[in-house]
């Protein structure tokens, strides 16, 4: 068994809400797992559920490969979306404090701690309060006290949000290298670029159900709906004409430089993109030719757009 | 381990708020300020401890006579008018007008006529008051004097038989004992204020450490620092630390100030004995004690004082804070975790501290009647037991009664934990706008998110 976390018929309702309804999958070891869905999809009930916050109705909950208990839940790095520090403790002392509530003695938090902050330079913030710290930089001790003490899995909500640019490739890069180091990660988020930088698989929910799974290249690629970008010189209409009926061109190709133009093309049902190249070479001079896959974001809406007629003729 | 969780919560609470700087300074000055304060009294009191001359207008001669060799009226009762700590009399026929026995050097006049043998009233002439003492005292010296003149002038009477046969009923307390033997009894009413004065302790404590788990529940909600910390501790205990944590801080700040009272009431003591803060060497022997202590021991007040169980006392004041503390603790963190905001918490607590209230109140009435009927019910409600016990301690209570009263209150204290801890579990992770008693009860009843 190589997974970390694995979650079957996962059921929750509020009232007479149905929140989660029998959601199911697993996070591989050493991988990045992104999960995604609209607001109000379930995945913070999902979260809590794991984490213990929010008992479930239903379904079961794996850890490693054990049943799910309150002391394997201690061993997860849990970064909520809406997190906080205590204003009117130091930073340091504050960041002991979550450690030692993860189970770790005094001096060997003290030691890991002081190598995380001198990782994402904020050594010189130890003795200061959290008063008078940015809010990125708070961002960053709440990363840290999250990942101290060496979690298998982390659960990650929304890690990037707060952070400018350069400090959140900062915090890619670390995840990066948590996950090459062989930290599952579970990580939810409505930023797509940076589930596709991030992720290896994803998982998307909507109205508590899963809508889509699997790896991020698969589903990336099984999305594919023919697009290709060309870049070429040459005339308009040979171009046209050496597409032919085997790719249909979507709008005009725009100019981008002097005699260069760009045109986004769609392959038919049964056409290879190395026959239609072949066919556009003889025609005009083909600079770049570039396969188009979905976006994240697409593949989300397309997605939801999708589950939303079955369940409102479900209801 | 989940001891230690709980422990390291505790910790933090304690440590947080013991380290605050307007804890140290509150935990510091508070006991100097009040010893300060009684100290300040007694020394402004010799200060400005002024010496009245009276000048009293005897028309009619009813109290005083010319005393020929000297040519000075002197009182006819001299035992009537003992020497008093600033206060000297002088006696004349008619008295001059204002400015003149003012000028003379005399503070007060008195005047009275014949009519003072129906009307019993005379006026008290001053430009500065003499004080509420100072005006006692010639109120008692001047009736005194005026019924030994009315005895001599009784012809069936003389002072010396009139002396002999004034009577004052001293009535002494014997109590009867649970074995029916008497013993020594009395001072009920001193030792129900020395009660009501810690019940008064223990509700305050209740009421203002109960609103620091308030506040620190809600900061806690509103800082976004809640869903991590009930990620590693079960809701239950996080509360339980936060309750243990406060409720320490609570008996630090109580354990200091007794410490540091009577720290500064041992240097007030030892300075006011040397005689260095009256400005003047101890006084001479036979006049006023020595040293504060001795007044202490021979004061009928401190007699009764010494007679109170204090080793029972101060237990009892532990064991029931101790429940108290957890049931209203407990009670106050449910009520932080259903609201948004300190000022939001504030009108639900209403509910909660009105028992509180009502045992106050009722602990406030025990000290003029300690032994009510009413006490002993009240003693045993979990609710009230924690402020209205140590009145009844204070005077005397029956062991039994004082060990079911607090199993009570620790069996009623682990049950509202428990239920305080469901609505803290649902309550801190709830920000929507909705709050009150009934969503807070639904919570309590395992319901809602």
């Amino acid at each position: 068994m190589n997974s970390a976390l694995h979650i079957a018929q996962l059921e929750k309702s509020f009232g007479t809400h149905r929140v989660l309804d029998g959601v199911g999958f697993d996070v591989e070891k050493g991988t990045i797992m992104g999960l995604l869905g609209p607001n109000g999809a379930g995945k913070s009930t999902l979260i809590r559920s794991i984490m213990g916050i929010v008992e479930p109705d239903a379904g079961r909950i794996e850890l490693a490969g054990r049943p799910w208990s309150r002391e394997s839940v201690r061993s997860i790095g849990y970064l909520p979306e809406e997190r906080g520090l205590y204003k009117d403790m130091k930073v340091g002392e504050q960041a002991v404090y979550f450690a030692r509530l993860k189970g770790m003695e005094k001096a060997q938090a003290v030691s890991a701690l002081r190598g995380w902050f001198e990782r994402l330079e904020v050594e010189g913030w130890w003795d200061r309060k959290v008063s008078d710290i940015s809010k990125g930089m708070a961002q960053k001790i709440q990363f840290i006290c999250t990942v101290v003490h060496g979690p298998e899995l982390l659960i990650l909500d929304e890690p990037l949000s707060g952070f400018d640019p350069i400090n959140a490739r900062r915090i890619i890069d670390v995840i990066r290298s948590l996950a090459a180091d062989g930290t599952s990660i579970l990580l939810s988020t409505h930023d797509m670029p940076s589930v596709e930088r991030l992720c290896d698989h994803v998982v998307m929910l909507n109205q508590g159900k899963v809508v889509l799974s699997g790896e991020a290249d698969v589903l990336r690629e099984s999305g594919w709906d023919g697009s290709q970008d060309v870049v070429f010189k040459g005339n308009d209409m040979a171009f046209a004409n050496a597409l032919g009926a085997a790719a249909h061109l979507e709008g005009i190709a725009p100019t981008i430089t002097q005699g260069v133009r760009k045109a986004r093309i769609r392959l038919r049902e049964g056409t290879t993109a190395f026959a239609i190249l072949g066919a556009l070479q003889e025609a005009v001079e083909v600079q770049e030719f570039i396969k188009v896959r979905p976006t994240m974001e697409t593949l989300f809406i397309a997605a939801v757009d999708q589950a939303q007629p079955t369940q409102t003729e479900e209801a | 381990m989940r001891g230690a969780l709980i422990g390291t919560v505790i910790a933090r609470e304690w440590r947080t708020r013991v380290m605050k700087k307007s804890f140290i300074i509150g935990t510091l000055l508070m006991p100097f300020l009040a010893v300060g304060l009684i100290a300040g009294t007694v020394l402004l009191s010799e200060v400005t401890e002024t010496e009245n001359v009276v000048l009293v207008e005897d028309v009619s001669g009813l109290i005083s006579r010319l005393d020929v060799p000297s040519q000075q009226y002197v009182p006819r009762c001299p035992g009537c008018f003992p020497e008093t700590k600033g206060l000297e009399y002088r006696f004349v026929k008619e008295a001059p007008s204002d400015s003149i026995w003012m000028a003379q050097g005399h503070t007060i006049l008195v005047e009275f006529d014949e009519a003072v043998l129906q009307n019993k009233a005379g006026y008290l002439v001053y430009e500065k008051s003499p004080g509420l003492e100072a005006k006692r005292s010639i109120e008692r010296h001047l009736s005194h004097a005026i019924e030994h003149a009315r005895v001599l002038g009784s012809t069936e009477l003389n002072w010396e038989a009139y002396q002999r046969l004034k009577f004052d009923l001293r009535l002494v307390d014997r109590t009867i004992e649970e074995d029916g033997a008497r013993a020594d009894g009395g001072g009920e009413e001193i030792k129900g204020v020395v009660g009501f004065f810690f019940s008064a302790v223990l509700f305050l404590v209740l009421a203002v450490y109960g609103g620091f788990i308030m506040r620190s529940v809600v900061e806690e909600k509103s800082n976004r620092v809640v869903e991590v910390l009930i990620a590693a501790v079960r809701p239950e205990e996080l509360l339980l630390g936060k309750v243990i944590g406060t409720g320490l801080v609570a008996i630090t700040q109580i354990v200091a100030w007794s410490a540091l009272s009577m720290l500064a009431f041992s240097a007030f003591q030892l300075l006011f004995d040397s005689g260095v803060m009256s400005g003047s060497p101890a006084p001479l022997s036979g006049e006023i004690p020595a040293d504060l202590l001795t007044v202490m021991a021979e004061n009928e007040f401190t007699a009764t004082l010494l007679d109170i169980q204090w080793g029972l006392m101060a237990l009892c004041t532990v064991a029931f804070f101790v429940g108290g503390y957890m049931l209203y603790g407990s009670l106050y963190a449910a009520v932080g975790a259903s609201v948004q905001s300190e000022q939001e918490g504030q009108g639900l607590v209403i509910p909660i501290i009105m028992p509180l209230m009502f045992a106050y109140i009722v602990a406030g009435g025990a000290m003029t009647n300690p032994e009510m009927g009413a006490l002993q019910v009240l003693s045993w409600f979990p609710l009230t037991s924690p402020v209205i016990m140590l009145v009844r301690t204070a005077v005397g209570v029956p062991i039994w009664e004082l060990v079911l009263s607090w199993l009570l209150l620790m069996g009623t204290a682990r049950l509202t934990l428990a239920l305080a801890g469901r609505a803290y579990r649902h309550g801190v992770l709830n920000n929507g706008s909705k709050s009150g008693w009934k969503l807070l009860l639904q919570w309590m009843r395992g319901h809602g998110r």
